[in-house]
């Protein structure tokens, strides 16, 4: 059972998927969610105060997703992970044509996702280490290498989804992880291979 | 469980968290039955030093005998037995309780308790 409050929430990240943060109007949320103007106005001052309850949740969700780490020693673990990152970054498309624009309405969101993305590449990275130690990677050919590789699987991880939308191109969950592991498979020791064909493949190929 | 979306930590001490993480999964190892041989053997009922222990719960203190392997003082056993209202009777009572269950009545089974690292966070 949702409240006011939910529906009008969802409404607005619906709008903003759609039309972009910039060009969503009060009256739009209003008629989307089957409420009155009044009514919304009592829920929520302006379209700012919207913006902020939706960046909480927002971050909510992503700090949610960022605790989900290595709970168990396989890849798998970075699987879930990576499954929650899509079902996220699908939700909330609109956070990217937002962020990238001059002015922000709310400043500190900026700064915010500047340290969640900084969190996130660190933790990648960290992954990779933990993954070179169980002898699954082969350990870094020269110095440097898996910093650049986790930010390009950052740089999968966050802006795949925008790149399929913006070449018009299926937007599917199998394809996007398949992008993800592929810029570990190079590093693969035997044993990574084994575990990847063994417990990787099989969701893949469903 | 509710994140605080307000909390920061600096990246050098996340950096710090997420290399104790990366080890969790090399140094700890999950216990097997040999753990609970303590129970299975009833080894707390033959090589087990007592220690009595008074708990003051819900007003009254409560004796508790509390049985260590000997060999290894990870592993114990706490029993309430029963409770008083009066600490002095529990404390005579706890003393008395010690002496009878302990194997050893003069006490020379006894585990150093010291080398029990407990962290109060």
């Amino acid at each position: 059972m949702y409240n006011t409050k939910d529906k009008i929430l969802n409404a607005s990240i619906r709008l903003f998927n759609e039309y972009g943060v910039a060009s969503v109007r009060l009256q739009q949320i209003a008629d989307e969610t089957g409420i009155s103007v009044g009514n919304l106005a009592y829920h929520y001052k302006n379209k700012e105060a919207i913006l902020s309850s939706v960046y909480d949740r927002i971050f909510n969700e992503f700090s949610e997703i960022l605790s989900k780490y290595l709970q168990n020693p396989s890849f798998l673990d970075f699987d879930v992970q990576v499954s929650a990152y899509f079902n996220f970054f699908e939700d909330y498309q609109f956070y990217i044509s937002d962020l990238f624009s001059k002015e922000h309405a709310v400043p500190e969101i900026k700064l915010k996702w500047q340290q969640f993305m900084n969190k996130m590449i660190l933790q990648i990275n960290r992954r990779i280490d933990f993954y070179v130690s169980q002898g699954d990677l082969r350990p870094e050919p020269s110095k440097d290498t898996y910093l650049i590789v986790s930010e390009a699987m950052w740089m999968s991880i966050v802006f795949w989804i925008p790149q399929q939308t913006m070449r018009n191109k299926p937007i599917s969950e199998k394809r996007y992880k398949e992008a993800l592991w592929s810029h570990l498979k190079p590093y693969f020791t035997q044993k990574g291979n084994a575990q990847f064909s063994d417990v990787i493949l099989p969701i893949l190929v469903k | 469980m509710v994140v605080d979306p307000n909390f920061e930590i600096d990246s050098a001490a996340y950096n710090a968290l997420l290399n104790r993480l990366n080890e969790v999964h090399s140094i700890d190892k999950q216990g097997d039955m040999s753990d609970f041989q303590i129970f299975s053997d009833d080894q707390w009922l033959t090589d087990a030093a007592v220690i009595d222990f008074l708990n003051y719960t819900k007003g009254e203190w409560a004796v508790e005998l509390v049985f260590v392997c000997s060999e290894n003082f990870q592993k114990f056993i706490v029993r309430r037995i029963t409770s008083y209202t009066c600490p002095k009777k529990a404390a005579l009572a706890s003393s008395l309780m010690r002496r009878i269950a302990a194997k050893d009545q003069r006490g020379t089974i006894f585990v150093n308790t010291d080398g029990l690292l407990i962290s109060n966070n």
